[in-house]
């Protein structure tokens, strides 16, 4: 075993016996049963598992979007639970980032207004946001097409200009749901490596939630859930440079 | 900070194109009924706000000009008495009965006899110098050029009022009454005219004029104090004028139709802008939703809507204030009578800017929908 990893990793989110359940008339329906995890900062963490398993449920809790029935999450080190609508918004303006798998890009702006928008809402000085602005886009290779709307690019495209829109804000936390699944497959190949760079290079915790098995070898760990528990939790082989052990090696 | 509202708006302008438009006809309307009404119930007090007179002595409580009642001829020496009063003049009103050269039935005429004389007060804006001179002749009348054909004459033709033979000797504008058809006449031709006796040695109103017109509320109530003369009041020019409005206003029923009018245009506006509106929010809530998730508060998402409804009401007024410029420029070429005061057309504004800022509040709710968890499946 070479198990001495040189630096353990900051743990950066983490969620303690968490339930959901929703009600849709008589019919009860439990989506996480006493859910305990630990997200590293610097990873990209996949969650796996089919559709209806609770794992975009799980997603909207750890990013503060939505409240638990019970247990707790400690998001860099701040409870969520003790947080207020208003202050919720301020946690999530300052340290979150998304990813939808719709684009959700305004139609009227262009690219780099796409991420201006956000960044004016922190506060920065203009020449400052349109710095940022500029640097991610062209992060995510999206420099020379900076001028276009979005009828103006391919769905690849769009995926990064909305991955520049969450990665300007310098966030602590990247969640993405299904960010390749309106993708094709080197589009979705783009993105997720994309996804992957922006946690090693920047040590943000990125959680990324896809029933794609094409991403499972690009991740650092991968979470497989189903029926709202998780099943296993592993290191996939590609990975095997992250300093973690794998067995199969 | 990017101008995600007004961007919005330039580039989606289809979508909006119908909020635009309730906005600038609701605006529009307002402003053309405004203008009927105070045109034509401005012509109610025409005999006031055509004469340059600053105050007016007539009957206790009467209501509108056209409903005076005589008062003694001694009234008029005590306006002379007062040191800010540099003229006084009598106006002699007779409601008459009209027989034309051709068979137009009975019309119903008011009489304005008035002094002649180049310096008269009464109609010193409706009828020019020259005009005025004619009514020197005798029986000589003058009416509005529009009202010639209900009286079925021409320019020099003759009639009889009240039995007594008269001549038409010119035309003039802005002379047209409510009612009825007014006719000018010179002081001594209304005097043959009037046929009750018990006028005699008494006039309808005393007009005068001050001088310092900005005085005219003091000096009126220090006239109307005494009753030396028997009965009768003072006002000043524009309460009078005022008082005629509302009174026909309102006697008609018309003021409570012209507001209910607005309020339904209101309504009508703002359902169909309200409409328009939470489409668009509707149509960009996945793109709100986005924001919110990253952080951007509702409060300002609902600054992005309100401002989007301040656009939509400014263009849409733009829009109101050039047609109507173009409507009311029409309606006076036409005789039409129509009148817009400045305070007037402010209040129609910003009744059309009400109506967008609520429907604006209407669309803001839809905001709810902007629920970034919505966003996760």
């Amino acid at each position: 075993m070479s198990a001495q990893p040189q630096v353990t990793p900051t743990v950066s989110l983490q969620a303690r016996n968490l339930t959901k359940s929703f009600s849709s008339g008589p019919i009860h329906h439990t989506v996480l049963h006493d859910l305990t995890l630990d997200v590293h900062a610097g990873e990209l963490t996949l969650i796996s598992g089919p559709s209806g398993c609770g794992k975009s449920t799980l997603l909207a809790i750890l990013s503060g979007l939505q409240a638990a029935d019970s247990g707790h999450v400690m998001a860099l080190g701040q409870d969520l639970g003790v947080l207020g609508m208003r202050e919720l918004e301020r946690f999530r303006l300052l340290h979150t980032g998304f990813v939808f798998q719709g684009f959700n890009l305004f139609p009227a702006l262009n690219a780099l207004e796409q991420v201006e928008l956000p960044l004016s809402y922190l506060g920065l000085a203009p020449g400052e946001a349109r710095r940022r602005a500029v640097a991610s886009l062209e992060e995510v290779g999206m420099g020379p097409r900076m001028e276009l709307r979005p009828s103006e690019l391919s769905g690849g495209e769009k995926q990064r200009v909305a991955i520049a829109r969450a990665l300007a804000k310098e966030p602590g936390l990247l969640f993405a749901d299904e960010p390749t699944s309106a993708l094709d497959a080197a589009n979705g190949q783009i993105v997720i490596d994309m996804l992957h760079r922006i946690a090693r290079t920047h040590g943000t915790t990125v959680l990324c939630v896809s029933h794609d098995p094409r991403l499972v070898g690009h991740a650092d760990r991968v979470l497989a859930m189903e029926d709202g528990r998780i099943l296993s939790d592993r290191v996939p082989s590609a990975t095997l440079t992250s300093g973690h052990e794998d067995p199969s090696a | 900070m990017v101008a995600l509202a007004r961007k919005t708006l330039i580039y989606e302008w289809r979508r909006f194109l119908p909020a635009i438009l309730a906005v600038g006809f609701a605006g529009l309307l307002q402003l053309l009924q405004a203008a009927l009404v105070l045109g034509i119930f401005g012509s109610a007090s025409v005999y006031i706000t055509g004469s340059s007179a600053d105050l007016w002595a007539g009957y206790p409580g009467t209501q509108s000009v056209n409903l005076g009642r005589s008062i003694d001829s001694g009234v008029e020496m005590r306006l002379r008495m007062d040191p800010a009063v540099t003229a006084v003049e009598p106006f002699h009103w007779v409601d008459a009965d009209w027989r034309g050269p051709s068979d137009t039935g009975g019309v119903s005429v008011f009489v304005s006899g008035i002094n002649a004389r180049p310096d008269g007060m009464l109609f010193a804006h409706a009828l020019p110098p020259a005009l005025r001179a004619r009514l020197n002749e005798p029986d000589a009348v003058i009416v509005d050029r529009a009202d010639l054909d209900s009286l079925g004459v021409k320019v020099g033709d003759s009639a009889v009022i009240n039995g007594h033979r008269v001549r038409v000797v010119g035309v003039s504008s802005g002379l047209r009454a409510l009612g009825g058809v007014n006719v000018v006449a010179s002081l001594a031709t209304a005097a043959e005219l009037d046929t009750d006796p018990s006028n005699a040695n008494r006039m309808t109103y005393f007009v005068a004029k001050l001088r310092d017109p900005a005085l005219a509320d003091d000096v009126a109530a220090r006239l109307r104090g005494t009753s030396a003369f028997g009965k009768y009041d003072v006002w000043t020019a524009q309460d009078f004028a005022r008082r005629s409005q509302l009174y026909w206003m309102f006697d008609t029923g018309a003021g409570a139709g012209v507001l209910f009018l607005a309020g339904i245009v209101f309504l009508v506006g703002a359902v169909i802008t309200s409409q328009t509106l939470v489409a668009a929010v509707i149509g960009s809530v996945r793109e709100y939703a986005t924001l919110n998730a990253l952080g951007v508060g509702v409060g300002a998402l609902r600054r992005v809507v309100m401002e989007q409804a301040f656009w939509v009401g400014a263009l849409g007024l733009i829009g109101s204030t050039l047609l109507g410029a173009i409507a009311l420029a029409i309606a006076r070429s036409r005789s039409v009578p129509v009148a817009l005061d400045p305070w007037t057309t402010l209040a129609c504004l910003a009744l059309g800017m009400g109506l967008a800022i609520v429907s604006g509040l209407a669309a803001m709710r839809s905001l709810r929908r902007a629920d970034p968890a919505t966003l996760l499946r």
